[in-house]
């Protein structure tokens, strides 16, 4: 038998006062796995009896993967063990708030170590069986109706492990907290600072850059919390969610709970410590550190500043001295609410002025290295000998990208990882010159995201507007778009070698007709279409519109996806391949295979009448805040039959189903303004033999700027009775 | 033995302990005086280890007490508040109680329990504030603990029980060596109880004596002399601490023993003399007279 006085003993006797804890983790622990398993479950089954799944097969898949959804990686249990943690902790150790509790506690010969250990070992009892009960009813539920295996197990065990880390995050920085406080209400805020503070920091942070500079990206690289256990859990809870197979989940999950064990760790060292340095008679009072007073209440008044500041900003339309006049005062307020919080007493609202001073003039310089970039943070371009690489992501262009698991990949993910561009001078001249150019006086204004990697290992990433009409700016991005690194980095089909054993179909098309390419040529197309790309910069996709589209369409295994290859007019390699395969089709088409030509003009001119003067924001507005619908259609629209005078149209048009990338879009008005202001839809003679889409009646495209015919212009002109 | 050197505690910018010097002998009951905020429970909370001590140290039988479990098993602190387990009986306590103290004499605690009327049962919670006394004082005595520490603990005990709380102080004291130390702030509390008393105020000791030897030492004489001659004579070479007179009655306190006096009173010609004995309440006017103070405001209010 245990001796009473042994250190089980005394977690025995501990226990007893813990009843209600107890009591509060088990059920919730059951509730969340056995009632989501349940439900989860039914849900599956409902669907079934609904006939949603097309076999036995697919739904037994669908049951394991509500199961894991369950009992696996779920994010329903977070905010359960995130809660439960705070409360183990808090009632464990809150007998320090207690001056009667601690008389008796500290007076009685058990040593501080022990009884530390006592009340630590046994909240981590009450968690451990309380989850592993919720766990086994979960799975006990899960194999009763048939929706464990192996996978499924193994899944569960290592999210079993993976909470537990979280737990350990949480439990240790409540204790902390306990030790740092000396009553409820202070320890829970002082939780809610260590739990929030960095992640709200960043957030801030970035809200501060997104504002002030203008060269602030967040594309390549997004500052965030680091050290927070909760951001990690929800970032990665849903890739881990969506995970092939256990070993897949190890790999993401068991990092991050080895960070998370290691935060552990530390914060529990510092709460032991706190603990033994922790004078008793601090039991009721807001803080137990004086030193740690001010600290807190600047840290916590300057964050606070900005958030109000922030709120301010949004709400009044970014007027600036309302953000000021929030921050300061949200600051104030803070800093007295805090003094009197430390007190419990309201007379001591301005207490301790130096504090709240140093306060304010720590929002003021924050406020005022951002708003006047004291560190020059616009004006920063790493000197080019301490450059390792870039990664640039130009305005104009989209491509689809996957990993070898066909999962999609986002676009700057995949460039960070594959663009590396050594030649630094054009991206660098091409920032400089952005720094020096007023982006009013840019023809067209275009975003380009710039990613140094320092030789030092730091990464560092900016937004630059570029004008791309501009000569001197064309010939820097023919020089970074000519290097192999740039292609390589933004088209995935050139360095993409495996995925072409998976096309199940390949199509060219210009617009309207479609050729069909067999699966077996897709790697000779691509192999041809990648020695045309040899040719590719920036003034061929500026200056020329795509002539067609490859479309590669990927099987079952490849989860249905599909890339698409521009093809431009001087790609002789791919242009002949697909001749000899008669899937090629000139951009221009027959007025003899076309049974009418439809064109409609919207008269933008009609619709915005003020558009252009300084006053039409203000106006627009006012008539959205009145909810007034200023919309009147002016659209007149003309169908043209006559053979000659499409034969007329057709030179001056193009499909719009094929984009061009790297082309003219609103930013210049003029340049588009009949793109905009015109649509034209074609019909194919039914018994035409081109080989147009049968699926389509019709097939839209535009006009070529400036190219709009007289006689259409004058058929499709306003004369005051609108369609 | 307890010794106390040179303690000084602080709460905040608050001196609440200045320089605090007493040792406290084994088997005597030492009664700590004092004002309310004198440091009273401050000096106990620190000699049980509660509190750590600023400056200065305290040695349980030769052991530092704070944080030192081998010092802390021979006290027992009974805080001016006991406080028990929420919906815990007495029974409870008693198990919370011996599963810390290896000495807990539990047959003792359940005789005593029946003896004071307090139901083992009943949940501490309905008890009235002397029932919990009661039991916290039953409590520590059972610890059998050497020393057992007790902040205002006779406050609210009515006669019966306060008298039923000493004889058995007074048993264990006679048996096994127990030494009470009882903080006060109410002196007449004390009187029939302590063997040696100090007096705290404003942190600090005012004095720290045996009752015995401040009794020995003061003398109270009331006395009609025949003439002032006689008087001059009387008290020639006494030290006299405080004289009143109301006709021709004097009541003179003088420092000495009664047999000095005794014998000088019987060398000169009085009319009446008596030696009278003197109250711990008179004894600590006369001694805090001397160092400048009016016990009176102190003490007894």
């Amino acid at each position: 038998m245990t001796s009473r006085n042994s250190f089980w003993g005394s977690c025995r006797e501990n226990h007893k006062r813990r009843i209600w804890v107890w009591i509060v983790a088990v059920l919730s622990q059951l509730l969340i796995y056995g009632g989501v398993t349940m439900i989860y479950l039914s849900r599956i089954k409902g669907f079934y009896a609904e006939g949603t799944y097309r076999s036995l097969a697919e739904f037994k898949q669908a049951m394991y993967q509500a199961a894991r959804d369950a009992i696996g990686f779920s994010d329903n249990l977070y905010p359960v063990i995130m809660l439960l943690a705070a409360l183990i902790a808090l009632q464990g150790f809150s007998y320090l708030y207690d001056r009667r509790k601690v008389d008796v506690y500290h007076s009685v010969p058990v040593s501080k170590n022990r009884r530390f250990a006592v009340v630590y070992v046994n909240g981590l009892m009450i968690y451990l069986v309380s989850n592993l009960l919720g766990l086994i009813l979960g799975m006990a539920i899960a194999a009763s109706q048939g929706a464990v295996n192996g996978e499924v197990m193994a899944e569960a065990w290592l999210a079993f492990v993976w909470n537990l880390a979280f737990f350990l995050a949480y439990y240790h920085l409540m204790i902390l907290a306990v030790m740092l406080t000396g009553n409820r209400f202070v320890t829970i805020c002082v939780f809610l600072v260590f739990t929030l503070y960095e992640i709200i920091a960043y957030m801030l942070i970035g809200n501060l850059k997104a504002v002030f500079f203008k060269t602030y990206s967040g594309y390549f690289v997004y500052q965030r919390a680091k050290l927070s256990p909760l951001r990690d859990y929800t970032s990665y809870i849903w890739q881990l969610k969506n995970v092939e197979n256990a070993a897949e989940a190890a790999r993401i999950a068991m990092p991050l709970a080895a960070k998370w064990i290691g935060i552990a760790l530390v914060v529990l060292a510092v709460a032991w410590f706190a603990y033994r340095k922790r004078p008793s008679e601090t039991a009721g009072k807001a803080i137990a550190y004086r030193f740690l007073e001010p600290l807190l209440k600047v840290a916590v008044a300057v964050a606070s500043a900005f958030l109000i500041g922030q709120l301010v900003y949004d709400t009044s339309y970014q007027n600036e001295p309302l953000l000021v006049l929030g921050m300061l005062l949200g600051g104030l307020i803070v800093c007295a609410a805090m003094e009197v919080v430390y007190d419990f007493d309201i007379r001591s609202l301005f207490k301790h002025l130096l504090s709240s001073g140093v306060a304010l003039a720590g929002i003021l310089a924050i406020f005022c290295s951002f708003k006047w970039d004291l560190f020059g943070y616009d004006s920063y371009i790493p000197a080019q000998n301490k450059i390792e690489s870039i990664a640039i992501d130009a305005d104009g262009y989209y491509d689809s990208y996957w990993d070898e698991n066909w999962r999609y990949l986002d676009e700057a993910e995949y460039k960070k990882e594959n663009m590396f561009l050594t030649d630094a001078e054009p991206v660098l001249a091409l920032a400089q010159k952005a720094g020096q150019t007023d982006t009013e006086e840019m023809s067209e204004n275009r975003t380009v995201q710039i990613l140094y990697r320092l030789k030092s290992g730091r990464q560092v990433d900016r937004r630059i507007q570029v004008d791309y009409d501009d000569p001197e700016t064309e010939a820097l991005l023919n020089r970074i778009f000519q290097t192999d690194a740039f292609k390589m980095g933004t088209f995935q089909a050139i360095t993409d070698e495996t995925s072409y054993d998976h096309v199940a179909a390949v199509n060219y098309s210009n617009g309207a007709a479609i050729g069909i390419i067999p699966g077996e040529d897709a790697k000779k197309l691509r192999d041809a279409w990648v020695k045309d790309m040899e040719q590719f910069d920036f003034t061929l996709v500026r200056h020329n519109r795509p002539c067609g589209m490859i479309t590669m369409g990927y099987g079952a295994e490849a989860d249905y996806m599909s890339r698409q290859y521009y093809v431009y007019d001087s790609f002789e390699n791919t242009i002949n391949f697909l001749k000899k395969r008669e899937a090629y089709y000139p951009v221009e088409l027959d007025a003899a295979d076309i049974d009418s030509v439809t064109v409609g003009c919207y008269h933008n001119e009609l619709q915005n009448p003020y558009a252009g003067d300084p006053g039409y924001n203000l106006y627009r507005r006012a008539a959205e805040a009145e909810a007034v619908d200023t919309y009147v259609d002016y659209t007149v629209r003309e169908t043209f039959y006559e053979e000659e005078q499409i034969a007329q149209i057709l030179p001056h048009i193009y499909p719009s189903y094929i984009d061009a990338p790297w082309g003219r879009y609103g930013g210049a008005a003029e340049a588009v303004e009949d793109q905009n202001n015109y649509s034209l839809e074609i019909v194919f003679k039914k018994d035409s033999a081109y080989p147009y889409d049968r699926g389509s009646y019709y097939f839209n495209y535009c006009f070529r700027n400036g190219e709009v015919p007289d006689f259409v212009a004058e058929a499709t002109a306003y004369t005051g009775e609108a369609e | 033995m307890i010794e106390i050197h040179n303690l000084t505690k602080y709460f905040d910018d608050i001196k609440a302990v200045d320089d605090v010097s007493v040792t406290i002998r084994e088997k005597t009951v030492f009664g700590l005086i004092g004002t309310n905020g004198a440091g009273k429970s401050t000096v106990l909370r620190m000699v049980s280890g509660v509190f750590a001590p600023d400056s200065g140290t305290v040695a349980v039988d030769n052991m530092p007490v704070y944080d030192n479990v081998e010092a802390k098993k021979k006290l027992f602190f009974i805080a001016d508040e006991p406080y028990f387990f929420a919906n815990a009986n007495a029974a409870a306590m008693e198990h919370y109680y011996s599963g810390i103290f290896e000495e807990f004499n539990r047959e003792e605690f359940y005789q005593y329990l029946e003896k004071f009327n307090l139901d083992k049962n009943r949940k501490i919670a309905t008890f009235s504030k002397g029932m919990k006394k009661q039991l916290a004082l039953l409590l520590g005595i059972c610890a059998h603990t050497k020393y057992i520490l007790c902040d205002e603990t006779f406050d609210g005990l009515d006669p019966v029980m306060r008298q039923g709380i000493k004889s058995i102080f007074a048993k264990e004291m006679e048996e096994r060596g127990l030494t009470p130390v009882i903080a006060s702030h109410n002196l007449r509390e004390l009187e029939d109880i302590c063997d040696h008393v100090g007096l705290l105020h404003k942190g600090g000791v005012l004095l720290s004596k045996d009752l015995e030897d401040m009794k020995c030492n003061i003398q109270k004489v009331q006395c009609v002399f025949s003439s002032v001659e006689d008087e001059l004579k009387a008290l020639n070479g006494l030290e006299v601490l405080k004289k009143e007179q109301r006709g021709s009655l004097c009541t003179i306190t003088v420092r000495s023993t009664r047999e000095e006096v005794e014998a000088r009173f019987a060398t000169v010609d009085t009319i009446f003399y008596e030696v009278l004995p003197l109250s711990l309440e008179e004894i600590f006017i006369s001694e805090t007279e001397v160092v400048g103070y009016d016990i009176k405001k102190l003490i007894l209010g």
